[in-house]
């Protein structure tokens, strides 16, 4: 079997100051994932080696890593893909704090995500409670289920810059999940998620670097939605100010 | 206690995605050059013919004409990063049916292409 330097950047905030690279040499065919490369260092090389993980299929969205530079899964990438380099080396998604080795602190993502509230408001008269099936046709659904496939994995938070430089912005994928919602027709929240979306750290504080989609696992592609969303938010700038001089 | 890592000033050096970004977003400063000696142009054409006859010297200028060639190049990759943006960010729909992206990326090219046609038969013969 063929063995690859797997390089992981370690962090025991008991023992460090500062993040260190610590090197391990793991053997591999074509089958293993980077995933794989890491639960061996665990269970064969370093046992206290933390990092997060469950599904191993590109669905759970927990294993999101820096690897060589780039944020992916680290399920759906292999190490035979590494082969020219020769090495691999797997860091903590960027932009994150840092709380021990590959784990990172998502709680302002997670703030951000619940503050755009991804999910269908209705109003109450016609809401929920009275049972009603909300039907919807092919057509209505084919306009946001690009942006619907989101498994909050984070990848793309690590590929904006805009976020690295500025924690309090939304972020691609918080409002690409807010567009996704408004662009349901069995959805009455846009009012709501409007203030926020157009608000300084709302849609505005994307320049469109675009690489939140070229990083995506699942092609929602955010960067698409986040700038519709600039479009849906002039439009709603504009109807205010007919509003205000009536 | 958790680590948080800084955002250095170099942060686009480190990802080609983020070259191409920097690159796209620079094509203002050739632009800007363009922008402003257009100003010029129409601030001379005010103050009489000498001043006019004088612009039309300076814009002869080799170097002139060099960051004016650039600026020319620097809109035409914008314009290729921006065409293919254009799709993404406003879907085009004919009823139920979506416009297919490349067709709408087609049809901004032969905007540009029909603008050059206009300009040529305007200007052809002036300059």
């Amino acid at each position: 079997m063929k063995t690859m330097e797997v390089k992981v950047q370690r962090y025991l905030p008991e023992q460090h100051s500062e993040p260190q690279v610590e090197c391990f040499s793991v053997p591999y065919d074509d089958s293993t994932s980077v995933l794989d490369a890491l639960n061996y260092i665990k269970e064969e090389q370093d046992s206290s080696l933390s990092y997060r993980w469950s599904c191993r299929m590109a669905i759970c969205g927990s294993c999101g890593f820096m690897i060589n530079g780039e944020p992916k899964l680290g399920c759906k990438v292999f190490l035979r893909d590494y082969a020219a380099a020769g090495t691999v080396l797997i860091e903590p998604l960027a932009h994150f704090p840092v709380e021990r080795d590959l784990i990172v602190d998502l709680e302002q993502f997670m703030q951000h995500l619940d503050a755009i509230q991804p999910y269908i408001i209705k109003d109450s008269a016609n809401g929920v409670t009275e049972m009603m099936p909300h039907r919807q046709t092919p057509a209505q659904m084919d306009k946001y289920q690009q942006f619907a496939a989101c498994i909050n994995c984070g990848l793309c938070y690590s590929a904006c810059p805009q976020f690295g430089l500025n924690p309090e912005f939304i972020g691609p994928g918080a409002l690409a999940l807010a567009h996704r919602y408004n662009l349901d027709s069995r959805d009455e929240g846009q009012a709501e998620r409007m203030p926020l979306i157009s608000a300084d750290e709302g849609a505005w504080s994307c320049t469109f670097v675009g690489y939140c989609s070229d990083v995506c696992p699942q092609q929602v592609d955010p960067a698409a939605a986040v700038n519709q969303a600039k479009v849906l938010s002039a439009q709603d700038m504009v109807m205010q100010l007919f509003r205000r001089n009536k | 206690m958790s680590y948080k890592p800084v955002l250095g000033r170099t942060w686009w050096l480190k990802n080609p995605a983020f070259k191409a970004y920097m690159l796209r977003e620079a094509t203002v400063l050739p632009l800007t050059f363009f922008i402003l000696c257009m100003l010029a142009g129409i601030y001379s054409l005010l103050r009489g013919e000498a001043s006019w006859l004088n612009w039309v010297a300076v814009m002869g200028n080799p170097l002139v004409l060099a960051l004016n060639a650039l600026a020319l190049l620097a809109s035409l990759y914008h314009a290729a990063t921006f065409f293919v943006l254009f799709p993404r960010v406003m879907p085009i729909r004919l009823g139920d049916k979506k416009v297919p992206d490349n067709l709408i990326v087609a049809g901004q090219w032969a905007g540009v292409a029909g603008v050059f046609v206009l300009a040529s038969w305007i200007f052809w013969g002036v300059l």
